[in-house]
């Protein structure tokens, strides 16, 4: 590309940041300057011009790729990479951005960790996240870079101490702490360019339900099982009616099979435990919880529950339901079982969990994980799929038995999904039932909420401006907007040069406008990121963090200069002195 | 004669295995020689090198390809299709479950669409040359273009949000359970939910049998058995009807034969606005999330159905014209 669609391009930026143009009118210039931006499958940003391979400066870094999903797929994340990408070519950075599958650049970050540069990646929210230790620990702990989580090769033993002191600091203002300078070595050190906490949208009939009885938890949203329990019918209707986009592919309480499936298993399987509205666990089927010192937990089981099937729930099933995992019938719940060295009853009301090693999110990625399942059903089921060679994932019950605040009905696949009210349960439902839709198209949703169809937008994957608006001019529905657990960022290999240098990733941070991503790309339906402890845990978060917020390419290049680098005649990066590029560019 | 047919026959049902065995080589390849590995969905990154082996030998990816071939094969040809990654069913019962949906939607707007189609292509051939023929032609080329997915959120936004009378989505009001498939079709629920999706298919169909009869029509009429009838006096709707357009349907049996098998696949756009339970639905979803067993399943459901289809359409050629089967030059 030559150096009038480099101008041409920057202005074009700036049109847009400024909100002069729109971001299709953004993409569709862009690609008249030649289709050469990101439309074809790996075309440079900036190809090089003019000189030849045989007269670079040794020092000149190389040209980097950078792997995005297509624009179809997430199309967010592709237009914010295209804004980095810009501006990351203003501080001397070729670029190459390499337009692939879900699988391939899958395949590539996962499990070819030396061949990649960068890639537009996402962390996405899940309940056992509310507590920050899945992500402070194995996003960048060094015994993950090989095979794990840390797919970005960070490694700082300072880093590495912390995240595991955190782990077993029981005090809780003790372990904020420790996360507060676990968040500013983040924030000093940018393993991930972090862009964006993304905003979840719902919305519901405030005529059919009562606003006061719908709750909002932290970094989940108003879809979650406070609002399903307290939800009250103002009217006639008593039945809540909810839509999903995704495929429901099993309702197991030993097998994590999809969002929504999680959502279905939390309302027919009680738990000891359940992390409240505000994201901290709180005794639910227990009805205390005590630790006796670091490593033990007393468990006192709430009296008079009965499974759905009449049977009544014991200290046996408790014991069962947390042995169950540990064997090979669960892998997905092993995880969260590790941890425990034993489970024994005490009297008939109590069990004791001794564990391992102290472990602070024990509460919330253990008690209030687990699923509690009846013995009488699942042992059999166990002896007959051990016969068999297979794992409990692959069984669904006909009718799954829990002990939660709703029984299941009934499963028309692909259609609906129907769950009554348990009215033995100690906290009943006011609702009668629970109807889960399958809507894969999303428009389809938004008019069956105006039209009555459904009462709960659980799932809006739409614009959500379009949501607004649509809730705005409606009489008797309310929008709910909800920053989530989950995050979008650019990552850089550390494994790779420049990378492996913080100052370059901080000038990179420096560089790139996450201000304008967040305003003209999701139109504010984002939170700025600066950090993996979402500002949706308000607790955990660590506050005055630097985030980088607005394109500043001058203290950029500044950044880079003190740490040694500098440009060639063609404006391209040069490694500080003594220091050579070793590598061709990365990507499939 | 009727040795001659069936040698035809059989000389079809043939060419049918192999095209079937063609598009089964190309499904088993597509899906091994795509970007990335066909596991990456399933295995977690956190998965040791043994838990990584145990899924590739329980998915037979260890062996070599060839063998992989014969052993896929085998399978399909003992109408063994697996198992869904991810909803851990037979890929067979997951399919069949959505199958009726899909075939009732199909066979409710090609009789609708071609029923439409004849009478309206007949009456434009009668009223050749007239305004009207010109409007209705017009009206048939827009509709059989514009995009199915653009003509159902039309429809969808009118019928259903505007005017209310139809609802947006599935099979059913929220919380009915039919116990049999005969039960749901005989519940006014189960048709009051189908005539958004038949109808903007129906309007998608419409158009070649239309255009179809009305060129057929056209032809007749011009030939000596139809001047004859005029000769003796008949009146004009009973030519139409008896002589002419008796005649001019042949080509429109074999039409709607084929468009049954293109129909079906033609569902995917459709069952996704109107969110209808069926093969296109469970297809496009298989593919978003990389449940290869599945979407390989739905993909030859789809080729088996189209193939066979016109393989029938063949046969009732051959019953219906027998030129078809005499010489096979004139098999086209």
């Amino acid at each position: 590309m030559s150096v009038e669609h480099d101008h041409a391009l920057t202005h074009l930026i700036e049109q847009f940041t400024s909100g002069d143009i729109s971001r299709r009118e953004l993409i569709r210039r862009v690609a008249a300057l030649g289709g050469a931006l990101a439309f074809a499958g790996s075309v440079g940003v900036m190809a090089p011009s003019g000189a030849s391979a045989a007269q670079q400066d040794p020092r000149r870094v190389r040209k980097l790729s950078l792997a995005v999903q297509p624009q179809a797929n997430v199309p967010e994340e592709f237009e914010g990479i295209q804004l980095a990408a810009g501006q990351l070519k203003q501080i001397g950075l070729d670029l190459e951005i390499q337009v692939m599958p879900w699988e391939q650049m899958s395949d590539l970050v996962w499990f070819n960790r030396q061949q990649w540069d960068m890639t537009a990646w996402q962390m996405v929210g899940r309940p056992e996240r509310l507590d920050p230790d899945e992500f402070v620990y194995n996003l960048f702990h060094s015994s993950t870079i090989e095979k794990g989580y840390n797919f970005v090769g960070y490694n700082n033993p300072e880093y590495d101490k912390l995240a595991e002191a955190q782990r077993v600091e029981m005090d809780r203002e003790k372990r904020k702490e420790l996360l507060y300078q676990l968040q500013e070595i983040i924030a000093n050190d940018q393993p991930y360019i972090f862009f964006v906490y993304p905003h979840e949208n719902f919305a519901y009939s405030s005529a059919v339900w009562d606003p006061n009885s719908i709750v909002e938890a932290k970094g989940i949203g108003i879809k979650n099982f406070w609002t399903f329990i307290r939800a009250t019918p103002l009217g006639e209707q008593k039945d809540m009616i909810l839509n999903t986009q995704a495929v429901v592919q099993a309702i197991n309480p030993l097998y994590i099979s999809g969002a929504t499936d999680s959502w279905i298993t939390e309302l027919v399987w009680d738990r000891l435990m359940r992390i409240n509205p505000e994201g901290f666990p709180e005794p639910f089927a227990a009805e205390k919880v005590e630790w006796r010192d670091d490593t033990t937990v007393l468990v006192t089981l709430r009296p008079g529950m009965t499974w759905h099937d009449g049977q009544p729930v014991t200290v046996d099933d408790v014991v069962f339901s947390f042995q169950a995992p540990a064997g090979e019938m669960s892998p997905m719940y092993k995880p969260f079982v590790a941890p425990i060295a034993s489970v024994t009853p005490v009297g008939d009301n109590q069990v004791e969990f001794k564990l391992k090693a102290p472990f602070a999110a024990f509460e919330t990625a253990g008690l209030a994980k687990v699923n509690l399942i009846p013995r009488h059903v699942w042992e059999p089921v166990f002896a007959d799929l051990e016969a068999q060679g297979i794992n409990a994932e692959e069984y669904q019950e006909e009718t799954p038995i829990g002990s939660g605040p709703f029984k299941f009905v009934n499963w028309a696949r692909s259609q609906e999904i129907i769950l009554e009210a348990n009215p033995a349960h100690f906290q009943a439902p006011k609702m009668t039932r629970w109807i889960l839709r399958d809507m894969p198209n999303v428009s389809a949703a938004l008019g069956g909420l105006t039209s009555g169809e459904i009462n709960f937008l659980s799932e809006y994957t739409g614009d959500p401006e379009l949501l607004k608006q649509t809730v705005d001019t409606t009489q008797g529905l309310t929008m709910v907007s909800t920053i989530v657990v989950g995050f979008r960022f650019l990552a850089p290999n550390e494994r790779r040069p420049p990378f492996d240098d913080a100052a370059l990733r901080r000038a990179m941070a420096t560089a790139i406008g996450k201000d304008q991503i967040q305003t003209n790309i999701y139109k504010s339906y984002a939170t700025l990121a600066d950090s993996h402890v979402s500002k949706a845990l308000e607790f955990w978060h660590a506050p005055d963090l630097p985030d980088y917020a607005s394109s500043n390419i001058e203290a950029a290049r500044q950044i880079l200069q003190e740490a040694g680098y500098s440009w060639d005649g063609e404006g391209f990066l040069l490694y500080p002195e003594g220091k050579t590029e070793t590598l061709q560019t990365g990507g499939a | 004669m009727l040795r001659a047919r069936l040698i035809y026959l059989l000389g079809r049902l043939a060419q049918m295995v192999g095209v079937l065995w063609v598009i089964v080589t190309i499904l088993f390849l597509i899906f091994r020689l795509m970007p990335g590995n066909p596991l990456t969905a399933y295995i977690d990154p956190t998965f040791t090198a043994e838990q990584e082996e145990a899924v590739k030998r329980q998915f037979g990816l260890d062996k070599p390809l060839y063998t992989q071939y014969a052993l896929y094969l085998k399978n399909v040809a003992t109408g063994n299709l697996g198992r869904s990654f991810f909803q851990k069913e037979p890929v067979l019962d997951v399919l069949m479950d959505v199958f009726p949906n899909t075939l009732l939607l199909t066979v409710t707007s090609l009789v609708a669409a071609y029923a439409f189609g004849v009478v309206g292509g007949a009456f434009l051939a009668w009223r050749r040359g007239t305004k009207v023929e010109g409007a209705g032609i017009l009206l048939a080329l827009m509709t059989r273009a514009a995009p199915e997915f653009f003509l159902g959120m039309l429809v969808l936004s009118f019928f259903s949000f505007d005017l209310g009378w139809f609802p947006s989505s599935g099979v059913s009001d929220p919380g009915v359970i039919y116990d049999s498939i005969v039960e749901q079709l005989l519940s006014a629920d189960f048709w009051h939910h189908l005539a958004l999706p038949a109808l903007t298919m129906a309007i998608y169909l419409q158009g070649l049998p239309l255009l179809l009869m009305r060129s057929n029509m056209l032809e007749v009429l011009d030939e000596d058995f139809v001047t004859m009838a005029r000769m003796k006096g008949l009146p004009e709707w009973r030519i139409m009807l008896a002589h002419a357009a008796r005649n001019a349907l042949l080509p429109i049996v074999t039409a709607l034969t084929v468009g049954i098998g293109y129909a079906v696949g033609g569902n995917v756009v459709v069952e996704n606005v109107f969110s209808w339970p069926g093969i296109g639905r469970v297809l496009v979803r298989a593919v978003q999330a990389k449940d290869y067993p599945l979407a390989q399943g739905a993909f030859l459901l789809i080729a088996v159905v189209i193939v066979s289809m016109n393989f029938l359409a063949d046969v009732f050629y051959s019953a219906l014209d027998p030129r078809v089967s005499a010489t096979k030059q004139e098999v086209g």
